[in-house]
């Protein structure tokens, strides 16, 4: 077993290690509604979340699902920065930058690899559907926005499968719908990790390909499962616990799971039959992708916790955990990438309110050209389809001030110069703005924004002054100003 | 009387008096209510023509103001190979 990771300050991380000790925390602090009301699986429930999403309300645990007595809801499990931070172990009012820190702390260490336990062990196997008793319908599985193209039962959760190959593993978060009560369709893009080895292996050869969709995930292990990390997302999981993570056999094929995860399916996903999926209501606030064939999963077998609590992720307008979570770990790992390049970067920023679209980043520049290869790099990783702004600002801009970044690109960035369009790139089916050719094909477009002063410019005579209230006046009339500021009459700054 | 539901571009995949073959859902109260079947069926405008009824959405999940009745003349088995 690994060592147990310190934080700062030299104490061991305290981080919830599952579902249920997480809400046990977020109760204590008073980030999660208990309703012991009934709710209806049919809209109700989703919103609630979807409400809870956009009031930034508490997360909330659904006790009385009409039609399934036994089984709870638990909804917007991080769409709070104070969730996330409670989620790490953190004090709950650490600052965004903070929680951004520690995250990379944890991530630049030692990877944490998982361990397998017993099955007898292992909470997930309290309850096993086998064969004909094989039915989704016997889960509290939510309609969650009126109009969606089915019951989705995977919204958030991971998608666990296991390269033929290479053999390593991937967990993603692939949204599922539930067709009929033993299949399920999601969909899978063409440049996502599943994507590729489904194209590159198992549909040309016909083979089916065995999965697991773990349900009620640790925060943590969801975190991983969202994250666009190379480290393996059960490895990644116990670097940001601090302790490795407790992984299981399934029962009707050798893929190794979550061991407190609330709902585990098991079976294959079918090479020769697509059935139709969505619409669904996305992370960029729209029913964007297209209702058409996509990837085909079949179910062989349920095992569920007692009590079993199923994870609800309602995607729509800002800010839910697919925008915030998203941002925050799509923003960070950008940051290692460019880092590892060698590149002069203070820092990098995804605003959820982008729909993770915009990338903030923050340079010291010391060289011409520097925000095109910010810009190129960032659109050319592997975590390029997932956002198509890249907007760089000098090192003078905080990067977290949306008021700052603002100012910064509508009076530093050039049109002429500054501003540069990327063609035919790789996109999503869900951007909004994408032509229903792009989304079908998966093509887009980028634009980056260069919102730094040219380092030809002659920082005295050409490079404007900056007129604000720091930056012009000297230090001793601030003091003077900020001094007597309530005696001049004003209320006091806080 | 069953309530069905199905998902489509534009009304004109739904022509009166022709064999269909359509990927339905239920919308019967009860904990299968959503769930798909692949059908041939035939659709009327007219809402007493058949005994089961048909509503219709479109692809970003508009309801259409058109109502249906429909007539399944049987199922497809989409898994054949996966029982």
């Amino acid at each position: 077993m690994s060592a147990i990771l310190k934080d700062e300050g030299g104490t061991a991380i305290n981080a919830p290690k599952s579902n249920r000790e997480y809400i046990e925390r977020l109760m204590e602090t008073g980030d999660c509604v208990r309703i012991e009301q009934e709710v209806d699986w049919d809209n109700e429930a989703g919103a609630i979340v979807r409400r809870v999403c956009e009031l930034a309300a508490p997360a909330p645990l659904m006790e009385n699902i009409k039609d399934y007595p036994g089984f709870r809801y638990f909804g917007a499990a991080l769409s709070t920065y104070r969730r996330v931070a409670i989620s790490l172990g953190m004090d709950p009012d650490s600052t965004l930058p903070e929680i951004g820190k520690e995250y990379l702390k944890r991530t630049n260490g030692e990877p944490i690899a998982p361990v397998e336990i017993e099955r007898s062990a292992a909470p997930c196997k309290e309850n096993i559907l086998m064969g004909d008793d094989v039915d989704l319908c016997k889960l509290p599985v939510p309609l969650v926005h009126e109009g969606d193209g089915g019951r989705y039962i995977g919204t958030w959760h991971a998608v666990i499968t296991k390269h033929p190959i290479r053999g390593d593993y991937n967990w993603g978060m692939y949204r599922q719908m539930m067709y009929d009560s033993r299949t399920m369709c999601g969909a899978v893009f063409p440049f996502s990790d599943l994507g590729k080895t489904l194209s590159e292996y198992y549909t040309p050869r016909g083979e089916t390909m065995p999965f697991a969709t773990a349900i009620g995930l640790s925060p943590l292990a969801a975190m991983a499962a969202c994250a666009p990390s190379p480290i393996p997302e059960s490895e990644l999981t116990g670097m940001l616990a601090g302790a490795p993570v407790e992984l299981v056999k399934c029962e009707t094929n050798d893929l190794l799971v979550p061991a407190n995860a609330e709902i585990i399916l098991e079976g294959e996903i079918i090479p020769d039959v697509m059935v139709e999926e969505g619409p669904f209501g996305e992370y960029t606030g729209y029913r964007t992708s297209p209702r058409m064939p996509r990837v085909t999963f079949r179910v062989n077998c349920i095992t569920y916790r007692n009590k079993a609590t199923l994870t609800i992720s309602n995607m729509g307008v800002p800010m839910d955990e697919g925008q915030l979570l998203r941002s925050f770990s799509l923003g960070l790992e950008l940051d290692k990438l460019l880092r590892s390049q060698g590149i002069p970067i203070t820092g990098v920023y995804m605003h959820p309110r982008s729909t993770h679209h915009m990338m903030i980043v923050g340079v010291k520049v010391t060289y011409a050209g520097v925000a095109q290869q910010i810009a190129q790099l960032a659109f050319g990783s592997k975590l390029g389809p997932w956002f198509h702004m890249v907007m760089v600002v000098d090192d003078s801009i905080d990067i977290y001030n949306w008021d700052e970044v603002y100012h910064a690109f509508c009076t530093r960035c050039n049109p002429e110069r500054d501003i540069h369009i990327y063609k035919n790139t790789t996109g999503t089916a869900l951007y909004p703005h994408a032509s229903p050719h792009e989304r079908k094909y998966s093509i887009g477009s980028k634009v980056s924004f260069d919102c730094t002063w040219p380092v030809d410019w002659d920082k005295v005579n050409d490079v404007p002054t900056v007129v604000s209230f720091k930056n012009v006046y000297t230090q001793e009339i601030q003091d003077k100003v900020t001094g007597n500021w309530e005696a001049y009459g004003f209320d006091p700054v806080k | 009387m069953n309530k069905w539901e199905v998902f489509v571009d534009d009304l004109s995949e739904l022509p009166e008096g022709e064999g269909l073959e359509l990927t339905i859902r239920t919308l019967n109260d009860g904990f299968h209510k959503y769930t798909y079947k692949r059908v041939t069926a035939e659709v009327s405008k007219s809402l007493d023509q058949y005994a089961d009824s048909l509503q219709v959405r479109f692809g970003r999940g508009q309801l259409s103001d058109k109502k249906y009745s429909i007539n399944i003349l049987g199922e497809i088995d989409r898994f054949p190979n996966y029982q």
